[in-house]
């Protein structure tokens, strides 16, 4: 599914991956740890193609293609999902009208007819409901005036829609409450099937006890320095980052 | 020099005037030939003169088309939207037939008129401008037109709506002037539609189509509200102008939502005053044209008294060949003292043939005021534009998405929902945005 080797980036001359290596098999669900500062969004924002941030060495191997090759727009229609640690408002785009053009690119990347109008209200009033959103919001602006739990709830009522192959999230748990916590758990493990996979970018060991992880892995100042099995995730929140000699640095 | 007095519109002005207003009208008639043929040296006219084809005795082939006057209603007036609402309309200038009865609401024709309510007409907000030349001009050829008043204490359940239709080429200057009452609220929507009858090529030569030349004058008392949304519903087929004049008094308030789509000159001289402490104005317009369009909004915030508010939010996007002025004028007067203002302009230029004048005037006569401005020609943000990006959409649709997202985000804001939603699909059409 997606294979990342020695992978160097930076942003605006920093660099803040240092040979990251991560292999991540169909149908597994992974979950990324790390202080502030280790990487853990400049690793989501490479994925995703942000222009912004310059890979400077390795490669990034997505479904046997160079993930790294394709344009941005083009990696969302092969599959690849990120939602947002802070999701953008975009005042005046709708939501439904938002989902729906997304949908239909993807659809006609895979050859297929645009969605049928009815069927597109259809899944989209369901989906929102499933992240327990009002069907009001449809029709507001994407994101407009939306609290951070509406913001996140957004995000995952859009990977519902799109349905990616590779879903990576980046601190999609972060400032959200038990209740809120809950339904993006519910939106992923509803995702999950043997031919998709999840890449959980967190900071908290909470999100871990909804959504079960295959691997954990550890991130620091941009290499991934430890990997195990769920149980490594509770061991951290026991014993913190300085049981692995990692210092929390001040700031993200 | 050549002076509007000379231009014959193929209007009789004299002949079917209301009584009470004749010395108004000729008053005014007078006047014309004090105000020169715009050009492109007369200020308010600058960029926009070059669309009026006016020329000194030019409109011979309007008087002779005016012979045939269209005074017939037409029977099946399909409306472009579905909205349960009071109409009104006013066909080439001609009133209709059988004018609505409303609970609380006057409408009278100006025939009908008192001398009192003769004189309410004559000092609207326009008729006693000394800047609005086609308010001028519509005086001048005033025949017919409507008085409305609302109650005090009355509040109009549903929207009224008067529809300034144009049919063939004859010229008109239709008229109308609502008082709303202390404490009483309504919402006031002006449509502008043609059904010019002619076909593409001859509506190509911009001076074979009307000219449709109206006033709306509007008088709010103490603590009345009025939401008041216009719009034309054609393009291309017609040259509007527009004069709306509003007085506001004690803690009165305005809120209007223009949407301007391009015509062969859609003019909109918009003219509030703000005369007793307390009173506020939002005044939102959108202005969108294509090909060789012409938008040309001008407004006008008086602040008279203290203690006022006023906001402005205008928001134009010219693609292609097309051009669009704004003029937002803020006058503070010494009195003025506490005022509030605000005024934002956001421009957006889809071709590089496409030109936009903005122009924003302070004029600030009172020391303690905030007034705040700006005008932006707009950057599409990068940072949106990746999140579009990242679900799949293509930069060029990315883009075009913002572009109407541009306009949309005041458009939703528009206080009814079906015209809201019909504005919406009408421009999603003009933008060519397909999901």
């Amino acid at each position: 599914m997606l294979e990342i080797k020695n992978l160097h980036a930076s942003v605006e001359g920093q660099e803040i991956l240092k040979g990251l290596n991560l292999t991540v098999k169909p149908g597994e669900v992974h979950a990324i740890m790390g202080p502030n500062g280790s990487g853990k969004s400049t690793l989501s924002q490479v994925l995703a193609g942000n222009e912004a941030y310059d890979v400077t060495s390795g490669s990034i191997t997505y479904q046997g293609k160079d993930l790294l090759d394709m344009a941005t727009e083009e990696r969302a229609r092969e599959g690849v999902f990120l939602a947002f640690q802070y999701p953008v408002e975009i005042p005046g785009v709708s939501n439904l009208q938002f989902m729906k053009t997304a949908i239909n690119n993807i659809r006609r990347h895979r050859g297929m007819d645009e969605i049928n109008a009815a069927e597109f209200m259809k899944q989209a009033k369901a989906k929102i409901e499933q992240v327990n959103l009002d069907p009001a919001f449809l029709k507001r602006g994407v994101n407009e005036g939306f609290s951070g739990g509406e913001k996140k709830r957004n995000e995952i009522m859009q990977m519902l829609m799109l349905e990616p192959t590779l879903a990576i999230l980046d601190e999609t748990d972060s400032g959200l409450d038990i209740d809120a916590l809950k339904v993006v758990a519910d939106g992923v493990n509803a995702l999950r099937a043997p031919d998709r996979s999840v890449v959980m970018i967190t900071h908290y060991q909470r999100l871990l006890d909804y959504i079960v992880p295959d691997y954990v892995h550890v991130l620091s100042r941009g290499q991934i320095i430890k990997s195990g099995g769920k149980e490594l995730a509770l061991e951290l929140e026991a014993k913190g980052y300085a049981w692995l000699g990692i210092e929390e640095e001040a700031s993200a | 020099m050549s002076t509007l007095d000379t231009i014959d519109f193929g209007i009789e002005a004299s002949l079917q005037q209301p009584a009470g207003l004749k010395t108004f009208s000729a008053a005014k008639h007078a006047k014309l030939a004090s105000w020169a043929i715009p050009n492109r040296k007369t200020e308010a006219w600058k960029y926009s003169a070059n669309r009026l084809g006016l020329k000194a005795e030019s409109r011979e082939d309007i008087a002779a088309n005016s012979a045939e006057a269209a005074t017939q209603i037409p029977a099946s007036n399909q409306p472009a939207y579905e909205l349960d609402c009071h109409t009104l309309l006013i066909c080439n200038g001609t009133i209709q037939s059988d004018l609505p009865e409303v609970e609380h609401l006057k409408v009278l024709r100006f025939e009908e008129l008192t001398s009192e309510q003769c004189q309410q007409v004559a000092n609207g907000v326009t008729a006693s401008s000394d800047q609005l030349m086609f308010a001028d001009l519509n005086a001048a050829y005033l025949q017919s037109g409507l008085f409305i008043e609302l109650a005090a204490n009355q509040s109009l359940s549903k929207p009224l709506k008067i529809i300034f239709q144009q049919q063939g080429k004859q010229n008109s200057f239709p008229r109308v002037f609502i008082h709303v009452g202390k404490n009483a609220a309504m919402t006031l929507i002006e449509e502008r539609s043609t059904e010019s009858g002619l076909d593409a090529n001859e509506l190509a030569a911009a001076n074979n189509c009307a000219l449709v030349n109206s006033v709306c004058d509007i008088h709010l008392a103490a603590n009345s509200q009025m939401n008041y949304l216009k719009m034309n519903l054609d393009r291309d087929a017609c040259k509007h102008i527009a004069s709306t004049g509003v007085a506001l008094m004690r803690d009165a308030r305005f809120q209007s939502y223009c949407l301007s789509l391009g015509n062969q000159l859609n003019r909109h001289d918009l003219v509030v005053k703000l005369l007793e402490p307390g009173a506020e104005c939002n005044l939102n317009g959108m202005c969108v044209t294509t090909g060789r369009q012409h938008v040309d909004s001008h407004t006008s915030i008086e602040h008279v008294a203290p203690h006022c508010t006023s906001n402005e939010n205008y928001r134009c996007i010219a693609d292609d060949k097309s051009h669009i002025v704004f003029n937002g004028r803020i006058h503070i007067h010494p009195n003025a003292q506490k005022t509030l203002g605000s005024m934002s302009n956001k421009n957006l230029l889809l071709s590089s043939e496409a030109e936009i004048d903005a122009k924003p005037e302070l004029e600030i006569y009172a020391d303690d005021v905030k007034c705040a401005h700006g005008t932006t020609i707009g950057q599409l943000d990068e940072t949106e534009l990746y999140y579009l990006q990242t679900r799949g959409i293509k930069l060029e649709q990315a883009k075009l998405m913002l572009t109407l997202g541009f306009v949309l985000e005041l458009v939703r804001a528009c206080p009814v929902n079906e015209i809201a939603d019909f504005w919406e699909q009408t421009l999603t059409n003009i933008l060519g945005y397909k999901a």
